[in-house]
């Protein structure tokens, strides 16, 4: 299986000390070396209000990572810890390496087109001029 | 509404080339700053029925509306951009909600692109982010009581 990338965010509760949050991230970076998988980021993002509540609580402590794995175990695994643990009330992963790929894909063929045709912006130019004043008039 | 007298000359000139546009528009989404701006202004063209609804009631635009080629309608309406477009983004953070935020109403509804102008392609990857960032509690699904 080709290696994915992942997204993982969990929200714990705002009362945790950050000894257990670093417990918690110790113990995700643990199983991921045990599935073969890495933890290449991660970020506390620090206690942010919810939007809405969550177990009662309005304010959360987050916690944002990015996973790279060759197994989908790794994600059940870490999935499972998360929700085992106390101090966390919320947790979501997604699965970001196709779009990714995508995001590439496209700023590749930006690129490619750009190169490719200087002559078909000769008559181009008098539009995107005009139509981003508005835009930025709007913004 | 300063810029009424603007919008009606690009969306003169790009007109004529509507008709050979279409087709590369169509195999390839992204085209380059210039191949895109047609394309936007070509999009609204075939929602007609907006314009003509809404240029109704509000007939704001009736003096640009004058100069347009051969008895079309009357009123027009400011031209919305896709600002993803202009901006030429290829994938829409749920994570930064900062930039999430103008497409959501008050109550956390997702803006319909009729309001925003968003096109089909950057409203869809919005509309994931912005359900991505309702499931992490980063926006709301609706105002609590």
């Amino acid at each position: 299986m080709d290696e994915r990338i992942y997204d993982l965010i969990f929200i714990c509760r705002p009362a945790t000390p950050e000894e257990e949050i670093t417990k918690i991230v110790n113990t995700l970076e643990h199983s991921a070396g045990e599935h073969g998988g890495k933890i290449e980021k991660t970020e506390k993002w620090g206690t942010r209000r919810l939007a809405y509540r969550v177990a009662k609580h309005r304010e959360g402590f987050f916690v944002y990572m990015v996973v790279k794995s060759t197994q989908g175990d790794l994600i059940k695994e870490m999935e499972r810890r998360l929700k085992v643990s106390d101090a966390v009330i919320k947790y979501q992963t997604i699965r970001l390496d196709e779009e990714l790929k995508r995001q590439q894909k496209l700023g590749k063929h930006r690129e490619r087109r750009a190169s490719r045709r200087p002559r078909k912006q000769a008559p181009a130019p008098p539009a995107p001029p005009q139509q981003q004043v508005p835009a930025a008039a709007a913004e | 509404m300063p810029d009424q007298p603007a919008p009606p000359a690009p969306q003169e000139t790009p007109s004529p080339t509507t008709s050979p546009a279409p087709s590369p528009a169509r195999h390839e989404g992204h085209s380059g700053g210039g191949g895109g701006a047609p394309r936007r202004s070509e999009g609204h063209g075939g929602g007609g029925g907006g314009p003509r609804r809404e240029g109704g009631p509000g007939g704001p635009g009736g003096g640009p509306g004058g100069p347009r080629r051969g008895g079309k309608r009357q009123y027009f309406r400011k031209k919305k951009v896709c600002r993803f477009c202009v901006d030429h983004v290829d994938f829409i953070d749920y994570k930064r909600v900062d930039q999430l935020q103008p497409f959501v109403q008050e109550r956390g509804k997702i803006l319909p692109r009729r309001m925003t102008g968003t096109c089909s392609r950057h409203q869809r990857w919005l509309g994931e982010a912005i359900k991505r960032a309702r499931n992490i509690a980063l926006l709301p699904f609706s105002t609590e009581l």
